[in-house]
């Protein structure tokens, strides 16, 4: 399997945050909110980070 | 007159959650060692199908793309750097599926791929990821949560 640097790291976001939010909330809503909330977070905290980093010269 | 201060009042439940089945340690123990060695299978065997279905796929689905993307299984060498003894840990996490990976060779790595350090890091997340579902399905077991 050949993954692009995007596509590994949406992958593993949805599958860490599915396990997240089973197995830290109880009812099913709250799990999806939050296993939502994390993917998000993920995504969101890799973008920002990857954008900061792209003027470094090193 | 009230009866808030007699002598012999009601013992409080041991749980506080009320409704929460308590199982004996030593069948929560097995209960967590059967989630050890099947991802999921402690939830499914206390009758939470879908949360245990829904993490066997998700733990199993990462271990299979984290081996499909050439990632590499850390082995049991006590010769080797501690570090690698930490990755040991990690992927050994997923039970029986490292054993079964192991003994087909599958796993060993290909460090000029370019999904090599993505694959490794799915195999140590995913064998992580089933200890926090140990841990989940030992509280379940104890009554310490629904």
């Amino acid at each position: 399997m050949n993954l692009s640097h995007f596509e590994a790291l949406f992958v593993f976001a949805f599958f860490v945050s599915t396990v997240f939010g089973l197995i830290t909330k109880t009812t099913p809503k709250e799990q999806f909110r939050y296993g939502a909330f994390v993917f998000c977070s993920f995504l969101g905290v890799a973008i920002v980070v990857g954008w900061l980093m792209f003027p470094l010269p090193w | 007159m009230s009866n808030a201060y007699s002598p012999n009042p009601a013992p409080e439940p041991e749980n506080k959650i009320v409704g929460l089945r308590q199982l004996n340690l030593g069948l929560a123990l097995a209960i967590s060692f059967s989630g050890f060695i099947i991802p999921g299978l402690g939830h499914i065997l206390m009758g939470r199908w879908i949360r245990g279905a829904m993490l066997a796929l998700a733990i199993g689905l990462m271990f299979l793309i984290g081996l499909s993307m050439q990632g590499e299984l850390y082995v049991s060498d006590l010769s080797q750097t501690p570090l690698r003894l930490f990755g040991f840990f990690a992927d050994v996490g997923v039970g029986l599926m490292y054993w079964l990976a192991e003994h087909a060779r599958l796993g060993t790595g290909n460090m000029s791929a370019r999904t090599y350090d993505y694959g490794t890091t799915y195999l140590w997340v995913c064998g992580l990821l089933n200890y926090l579902a140990i841990m989940d399905a030992f509280d379940i077991a104890r009554g310490r949560k629904p």
